[in-house]
């Protein structure tokens, strides 16, 4: 699956779960929490992503994703 | 101490607000309407809330700060409906309460929110993704399937730090709440205290449940005619699922004087009391008794009593022991006070029903008129004062709320219209 296709899905989640964000804030360099997701939030944009794209991937895994690349980059490696 | 009601807020079949509820009593509009046959025999009529768009309800709210509004739509915009009607009822008795200009310390506000089983219809929506694919379950589905969720997001947006929890009785939810609230106020364990009568999401299987027991008007019927709920009439047969959500706002006498808040009404009295009986059948004596203990705690006398909000769900046995209840309670001025049924004109909205009565009642005292028995034709009782089809004016200074659930749960409240009112 494309990068581009996986951050684009990434960041429509992003801006439903924060609506009052600049979509230009959402890039691959940043952070959930620096946008001002909280741990729910977080978690929200990750169950909506999965889902949209059919992809299913362990919560353990997620334990090592701190940025939104690192997040764009597991979800790759499970499509 | 004595406990005042300074705000009021509501949400329901017919109203979006308490002004609006207020000529739709009057009116005698009725919210119930057909719902879709979902082939399982239960309800085919629910007063449903009509248009809820959250965003515009939050933006009504003019009189409340931006930033409350703000936090509003941050806090609840993606949470079930339900929650969202009652935030907006609780942020609509905040600001009547003028909580918003003058509010005791955060500590020292109590949030009630009365209700149980409250979002089994937003988890039983869940089930089918949860079935194909337990990950994708919403990551908050953990936070809404709890009834606690609605007072933690209410007390976020609200600012209440003080005491909170939900309290529970089956249909006479609302009252427990009431009774409790109360409590809180007068023990001194808070200075102000919002109790919140929780919108019920009823799954499509606890209603088939419900229409098991006989109780449900019309369940499974192809097409059943609107009227079909009919508290108080020979013909009833069960009550209509209703949907809303009420709040009050409860605090003492000198609490509302210092705040420089309104007095719509004080809750007089109140009794609360266990039949000890696991069934739904409801029995007269243990009605009896809250009434007249609600009525003692007050310092009224039976002959004083204008005005009574029955419980009445439209279930024969329900409304025949209450009728009986009364008559026990009221002795020789039986036949005095008018009694009518609000579940008539918006369904039985459950954990929430009591508070939407409460609401209702106030309204009747302060507006000097009590709502009609819409689908009254012939009266179960010929002693008791039933209003019928239209609304008739109504000189209230003492009222009776009675609220009663499967389990043996029975409460009833007195309210009294403020002494300098008109």
């Amino acid at each position: 699956m494309n990068e581009d296709v996986i951050f684009e899905t990434v960041k429509r989640n992003v801006l439903e779960v924060l609506p009052d964000l600049e979509p230009d804030r959402v890039t691959m360099t940043g952070t959930l929490t620096d946008l001002g997701a909280n741990s729910v939030d977080r978690a929200d944009v990750v169950t909506m992503t999965m889902e949209d794209l059919g992809l299913v991937v362990p919560i353990a895994e997620f334990r090592d994703v701190h940025d939104i690349a690192s997040l764009v980059d597991l979800l790759k490696r499970q499509a | 101490m004595k406990v005042v009601i300074t705000g009021m807020g509501v949400v329901c079949s017919v109203a979006a607000t308490v002004p609006s509820f207020a000529r739709a009593l009057r009116e005698g509009r009725c919210g119930i309407g057909p719902v879709p046959d979902i082939g399982d025999g239960g309800p085919r009529l629910a007063a449903l809330v009509k248009d809820f768009r959250f965003e515009d309800a939050v933006a009504a709210r003019t009189s409340l700060p931006e930033e409350l509004r703000q936090s509003a739509l941050r806090a609840a915009r993606r949470s079930p409906e339900p929650l969202k009607m009652d935030l907006v009822a609780a942020m609509q008795a905040f600001g009547d309460a003028g909580l918003h200009r003058c509010a005791p310390p955060a500590d020292r506000l109590g949030l009630v929110v009365a209700g149980h089983n409250l979002s089994s219809g937003y988890v039983q929506d869940l089930y089918p993704k949860y079935e194909n694919n337990p990950e994708y379950l919403p990551a908050r589905f953990a936070l809404h399937f709890m009834d606690t969720d609605r007072v933690a997001t209410l007390s976020q947006v609200l600012g209440v730090k003080g005491e909170g929890y939900t309290v529970g009785g089956a249909s006479a939810s609302g009252n427990v709440g009431i009774v409790n609230g109360s409590r809180l106020v007068e023990s001194g364990a808070v200075d102000v205290c919002l109790v919140v009568g929780a919108t019920t999401d009823l799954s499509p299987m606890e209603k088939r449940g419900l229409a098991t027991l006989g109780a449900v008007a019309g369940a499974g019927d192809a097409e059943p005619e609107l009227a079909r709920c009919r508290p108080f009439d020979v013909r009833h047969e069960g009550f209509v699922p209703g949907q809303g959500s009420a709040c009050v706002v409860l605090e003492g006498e000198e609490s509302a004087r210092a705040r420089g808040a309104d007095v719509l009404a004080e809750l007089a009295g109140y009794d609360l009391k266990l039949d000890g009986n696991s069934l739904p059948d409801p029995h007269e004596d243990g009605e009896a008794k809250v009434m007249a203990g609600a009525m003692a705690m007050a310092g009224v006398r039976p002959g004083e009593i204008d005005y009574v909000n029955a419980h009445a769900t439209a279930t024969p046995l329900g409304d025949e022991v209450e009728v009986r209840a009364l008559g026990r309670v009221l002795g020789p001025a039986f036949g005095r006070p008018w009694v009518n049924a609000t579940k008539g004109l918006v369904g039985h909205c459950m954990c929430a029903a009591g508070v939407v009565e409460a609401v209702a009642t106030v309204i009747q005292i302060r507006h000097g008129f009590v709502h009609p028995n819409l689908n009254l034709r012939r009266p179960i009782d010929d002693g008791c004062r039933f209003v019928h089809g239209a609304a008739e004016p109504a000189d209230i200074t003492w009222a009776l709320s009675n609220g009663f659930g499967f389990g043996g749960f029975n409460t009833s409240i007195v309210l009294r219209r403020p002494p300098h009112a008109p």
